[in-house]
């Protein structure tokens, strides 16, 4: 079918005015989508359909979608820490680790009370990173020790993990992408080996990330998934 | 052809789009909060489906901070490029559902009965408040009361034909032809009033 012949002109614009308003049924659409792909006439007449009716789009109520989602694009883009201007990564927003703060708190707190006053620069001595979902109760908290290179993650909470999917935990390094440290269990107790011993490995990482991916984990080496937890990395020495 | 009259808010995104191409993070979380609830609103009028509609925006903003640079003033204006991204995407999204689950060739006659979102202002009510400019506002106000209704369904949220004929408690073939006419009326009512801001 050639479309932008003359004859079909009348044509063709029925067809893309209900391209754009929508009710193109599935294969006509996909159609006329795949022609418009190289049919300059044709993708010229769905675009001035477009600019016809996108003032009436444009002007339906906003409707402010849920933090996570900046939370997660961020994330794909491993987008670096910015200056004070715009919102900037999340990462970087105060208003976004005071949501944390309680829950870090008490967790160290408590924490630091088993230890009976942890002493400063004493190997051995544990990092912990309390993560936390947006309701900022803790789901997992994950423990290591300084100079050692198994991290614990512990689950203490949190949404189940439906089927065929897996939670993996990441490093949020400052000014680069999220680096993976596995796939981590949904209940219990498990064990990630860092790259390098907790103080090279963790060094100019100021949060790790929780995202939820396929079974398995994600198979690009950059969270494809929606980020469940984040927690920031505490030291106690 | 040039854009005629670009609103401030068309040359404030066009300026962070030319931003993001050259990687400008602050530009890009810029132009997600001033564009991000807009979009969401369209893509989940459509979907009814939040997950869903954050997967479509996820899609759309991780498209914009790679190909920002093959935004072109010229063609449109950034608001309505990036809502015509979304809408497809929306869109094609509900019509390739329809093609799992149906058998039939076309837009066929068992309509499934959607839950209508509860939005504090009804579809036909958006459209009149969309109609911003002028001539927009007169070419909808103009439509007759069911074809006006038929297009403000489909377009804020996407309901196929056989939907809208199961809405409206219409014959098939009558919201077909409602919504042929009223398309019709509005490029003629539009064109005629010199909208259409550039081809």
């Amino acid at each position: 079918m050639n479309l932008s012949r003359p004859d079909r002109l009348l044509r063709l614009d029925a067809l893309a005015s209900a391209y754009v308003l929508g009710t193109l049924p599935g294969r006509a659409r996909q159609r006329l989508a795949r022609i418009a792909q190289t049919d300059t006439v044709v993708a010229a007449t769905i675009r001035a359909w477009e600019q016809r009716l996108s003032p009436l789009a444009e002007a339906a109520p906003p409707i402010t979608p849920s933090p996570r989602l900046w939370r997660v694009i961020a994330l794909r883009l491993g987008l670096e820490p910015v200056r004070h201007s715009a919102p900037g990564p999340w990462w970087t927003r105060i208003g976004f680790w005071r949501g944390f703060a309680l829950a870090s708190f008490t967790a160290a707190l408590a924490l630091a009370v088993t230890m009976l006053m942890p002493k400063p620069e004493v190997p051995g001595q544990p990092l912990v990173v309390v993560l936390a979902g947006p309701d900022a109760k803790p789901a997992l908290i994950a423990t290591l020790l300084r100079g050692d290179r198994t991290l614990t993650v512990k689950a203490v909470g949190g949404e189940p993990v439906p089927p065929g999917k897996s939670l993996e935990l990441w490093m949020l390094p400052d000014g680069a992408a999220p680096r993976s440290l596995g796939v981590i269990p949904a209940s219990g107790v498990g064990r990630v080996t860092l790259p390098a011993p907790t103080d090279v490995a963790l060094a100019g990482v100021p949060a790790l990330a929780v995202s939820l991916e396929q079974a398995g984990g994600s198979p690009t080496g950059a969270p494809q998934g929606p980020v469940l937890y984040t927690g920031k990395v505490e030291r106690f020495y | 052809m040039a854009v005629p009259a670009t609103s401030d808010k068309s040359a404030r995104l066009a300026a962070l789009l030319a931003r993001i191409a050259l990687g400008d993070q602050s530009a890009f979380g810029e132009f997600y909060e001033v564009t991000s609830p807009h979009l969401y609103g369209v893509a989940l009028r459509i979907l009814r489906d939040p997950p869903a509609a954050e997967e479509i925006l996820q899609e759309a903003y991780v498209n914009v901070w790679h190909h920002a640079g093959s935004y072109e003033v010229a063609k449109s204006q950034p608001l309505t490029w990036l809502t015509s991204i979304v809408r497809n995407r929306c869109l094609d999204q509900l019509r390739r559902r329809e093609l799992d689950t149906v058998t039939l060739t076309s837009d066929d006659d068992d309509a499934p009965a959607y839950d209508l979102p509860s939005d504090a202002m009804t579809p036909a009510e958006m459209l009149l408040a969309g109609a911003e400019a002028r001539s927009v506002r007169d070419c909808v106000d103009a439509l007759e009361g069911g074809p006006k209704q038929a297009i403000a369904l489909a377009f804020y949220q996407g309901l196929s034909h056989s939907e809208l004929a199961a809405h409206l408690q219409q014959p098939l073939g009558t919201v077909k032809s409602w919504v042929r006419r009223a398309l019709e009326r509005l490029k003629s009512c539009l064109d005629g009033a010199g909208y259409v801001r550039n081809e």
